[in-house]
């Protein structure tokens, strides 16, 4: 099939069997049919022994349908669907660590109320400080936080499930 | 050790004779294999078992010899290989299982649990080398697990899209104790195929079959696999349209039938394509992928307009390489036989077929020698006795597809998908052991058959009544004919020379080799070679036999 369409991001939800080696089975899949992962991210959930995977893939709606049929087919994976904006919630989760001293803690206070963020650490003028919200939330707070000085930084990448039953 | 074994009664059985035990259970009557350090404690048990083992020359040829069994016997073939090499070895033969859906289980002996993971002598990470070539695979890592694991694994490789499954086997898993008590318990929640097709897609399929001015149905390796082919021809004769077929769908219906237009893609008749690409209006496409070889150009090619109707059972196929109109996921078996019934209560049908079939000459190569394999493969054809017939990858296999038509050789043994030189000498004799009443004959190049060359020791240990064809032109003559076509015939890489004795080749074996070097002697060679009952190379020198019947050999070739 012809890639035609604009390339999109896409969000899947997949519910896999707990089992060693199953992150190994969806990333060779992913790669080796060539569909570019942005974020992946993967944890256990209130059923014992099943675990789930967010996956922010981007390619057109062709590309899509293909990558979610091929999990599909892996034998340890229950369920796989898509998460969209508009049917599902969506949260991503960033830890930062800055340099917190005279000149920068008024507006860093600020920020962490502006952003509802919450401070995990400061230790010798050295704050951790952790931000979660939607992806463009995320955003926002790396493109503030250029004036500070940020010494270490990590995003979860996307988690999500879709609304209602 | 686990706590498992030291549970476990004093008299129980160790992990291999569990899976011995379990593999009979499961209906295994041959195993091919080569031994090593890691999968001993399985050939320990195998001794005593009522399981032949057939030990190859080399892991790939087991591998092959398994797929060729299992297209042949229909249920999967099992191939057993150790740990490192042996089990990198197996790796071609599970991919063209993969590409071709041949159900194939693969059990391969790895280093103790202990040492995974320590590059310990011959550890390789096999669960992650064969992930991608394989339609499962597993590393078991407790004893508990093992039985589970090799019944699902028979399962998997024989139900839905059809295809290798690999489990790796640790030597300490083999030499614990394992309890008397199997567990039997297929316990897989997220693999579930889906069979019967959606009935409101069948009757919408049928209703556009019906409204179609010019329908055609194109079939693939599916129909063999899912063995559907009376349900096929039911449907095909019923409703008087014409049928056109992939590389893969050979034997399904007969070369001469009326409605059989011929095979599609870059090798297949131009007729074939051009209906398919120019004319049909509705198209029900069913156990095919429509990989690019089966297309002329570049990218697929339909009528403009053209309804796709595409039955599969595997639904990742759907919408994969061609649009869809209407999808249906299911069996074919299943699906035929639900559209069957409903055309036998209303049934429809052209008063002739919209395609008149003219079977002319089949033009595939202007090199004088192709007409020398032409033939070959119409002699071998002429012969009516039931032969199992595999062929390797090149021109002879292109070749073969269009002229052995005699349904009592089909459907061929062909690498279709993966396209492996040297599949077909170990398929030929994994065919004989699914069938020893009948007669192998593998048709090969001299490029290809020197791939695996090695197996032919096996059809000499078991007296296997085996043909080797082996159209030799000294050269890869496939490969010639690419450099010709987009190379502007800047010619390299494809001579083999003349300096291989085929004949003596099979004799040093202990084997029969006959070299032909005359058009009179084809015939009777392959008589010689077929009553003989005893595996015998014919080396059918082209460039010979080419100069024999007056043909001009293009001497400035190369």
């Amino acid at each position: 099939m012809e890639k035609t369409d604009k390339e999109k991001r896409h969000i899947i939800a997949i519910e896999v069997e707990d089992i060693p080696g199953v992150l190994s089975r969806i990333s060779t899949l992913f790669s080796r049919r060539g569909y570019n992962i942005d974020s992946l991210t993967v944890g256990r959930t209130h059923k014992p022994g099943i675990s789930r995977f967010t996956i922010v893939v981007r390619g057109d709606d062709t590309v899509l349908e293909q990558i979610r049929k091929q999990t599909q087919k892996l034998i340890h994976i229950l369920t796989t669907e898509y998460l969209e904006k508009d049917n599902a919630v969506m949260r991503e989760f960033a830890i930062i660590k800055l340099v917190y001293d005279k000149d920068s803690s008024t507006e860093i206070n600020e920020l962490v109320d502006l952003y509802g963020a919450r401070m995990l650490n400061s230790l010798n003028e050295i704050l951790i400080v952790e931000f979660s919200g939607t992806e463009e939330k995320i955003d926002l707070v790396f493109e503030d936080l250029k004036s500070f000085v940020v010494l270490e930084s990590i995003r979860t990448g996307k988690i999500g499930m879709r609304t209602g039953r | 050790m686990s706590s498992q074994s030291k549970k476990t009664p004093p008299d129980s059985i160790t992990g291999s004779e569990a899976l011995v035990r379990a593999l009979e259970d499961l209906g295994v009557e041959v195993i091919f294999g080569y031994p090593g350090g890691a999968n001993l404690p399985i050939y320990d048990k195998l001794r005593k078992s009522k399981i032949r083992h057939i030990m190859a020359r080399h892991e790939q040829g087991a591998a092959h010899m398994a797929d060729g069994y299992a297209r042949v016997a229909k249920k999967p073939g099992v191939c057993l290989a150790t740990s490192g090499p042996g089990a990198t070895n197996l790796v071609t033969g599970l991919a063209n299982a993969l590409l071709d859906s041949t159900p194939l289980v693969a059990i391969t002996g790895q280093i103790s649990r202990q040492l995974i993971g320590t590059d310990a002598f011959q550890e390789v990470d096999c669960i992650n080398i064969t992930m991608p070539v394989t339609k499962h695979n597993e590393l078991i890592r407790y004893e508990k697990d093992l039985i589970p694991a090799i019944e699902s694994a028979f399962y998997i490789a024989n139900s839905g899209r059809k295809g290798p499954v690999l489990i790796d086997l640790p030597v300490d898993v083999l030499n614990a104790s394992y309890p008397h008590e199997f567990q039997h318990k297929i316990n897989l929640p997220g693999y579930k195929p889906t069979l019967k097709g959606n009935i409101g897609q069948i009757k919408r399929a049928l209703k556009a079959l019906k409204n179609a001015e010019k329908p055609l149905i194109l079939f693939g390796g599916g129909v063999v696999l899912s063995d559907s082919v009376s349900e096929l021809l039911h449907f095909i004769r019923a409703t008087q349209i014409p049928v056109i077929r992939t590389l893969m769908g050979t034997g399904v219906i007969p070369h001469n039938d009326p409605l059989f237009v011929g095979m599609i893609g870059t090798h297949g008749s131009s007729r074939a394509n051009k209906i398919l690409a120019k004319e049909a209006d509705v198209v029900l496409m069913m156990g095919t992928r429509l990989g690019d070889r089966s297309f002329v150009k570049k990218k697929p090619e339909f009528a403009e307009n053209a309804k796709i109707i595409h039955l599969d059972i595997d639904p990742a196929e759907i919408g994969k390489n061609i649009k869809v109109d209407i999808p249906i996921v299911g069996d074919i078996k299943e699906v035929l036989s639900d559209m069957n019934e409903r055309i036998s209560k209303k049934p429809f049908s052209k008063e002739k077929p919209w395609v008149t079939v003219k079977k002319k000459k089949t033009k595939l190569s202007t090199r004088d020698d192709a007409e020398i394999l032409e033939d070959i493969f119409i002699s071998l054809s002429g012969f009516d006795m039931k032969l199992n017939v595999s062929t390797d990858v090149g021109r002879h296999q292109m070749w073969a597809n269009h002229f052995c038509t005699n349904p009592l050789h089909l459907p061929l043994l062909t690498s279709g998908g993966l396209g492996t030189m040297g599949f077909g000498l170990p398929a030929a004799i994994g065919a004989w052991f699914a069938e020893p009443e009948t007669p192998v004959v593998n048709i090969s190049g001299d490029g290809s058959f020197m791939m695996n060359m090695q197996e032919f020791a096996i059809a000499v240990e078991h007296q296997i009544p085996l043909t080797v064809i082996i159209a030799n032109d000294s050269r890869l003559s496939m490969i010639r004919e690419l450099q010709h076509s987009n190379y502007k015939d800047r010619y390299t890489v494809h001579e083999l020379g003349r300096s291989v004795s085929f004949k003596k080749i099979a004799e040093a074996m202990g084997g029969d080799g006959l070299e032909i070097t005359h058009n009179n002697q084809i015939t009777s060679a392959i008589q010689q070679a077929l009553s003989s009952g005893k595996p015998t190379i014919i080396d059918f020198n082209l460039e010979n036999i080419s100069k024999s019947s007056h043909l001009t050999w293009d001497t400035k070739a190369s």
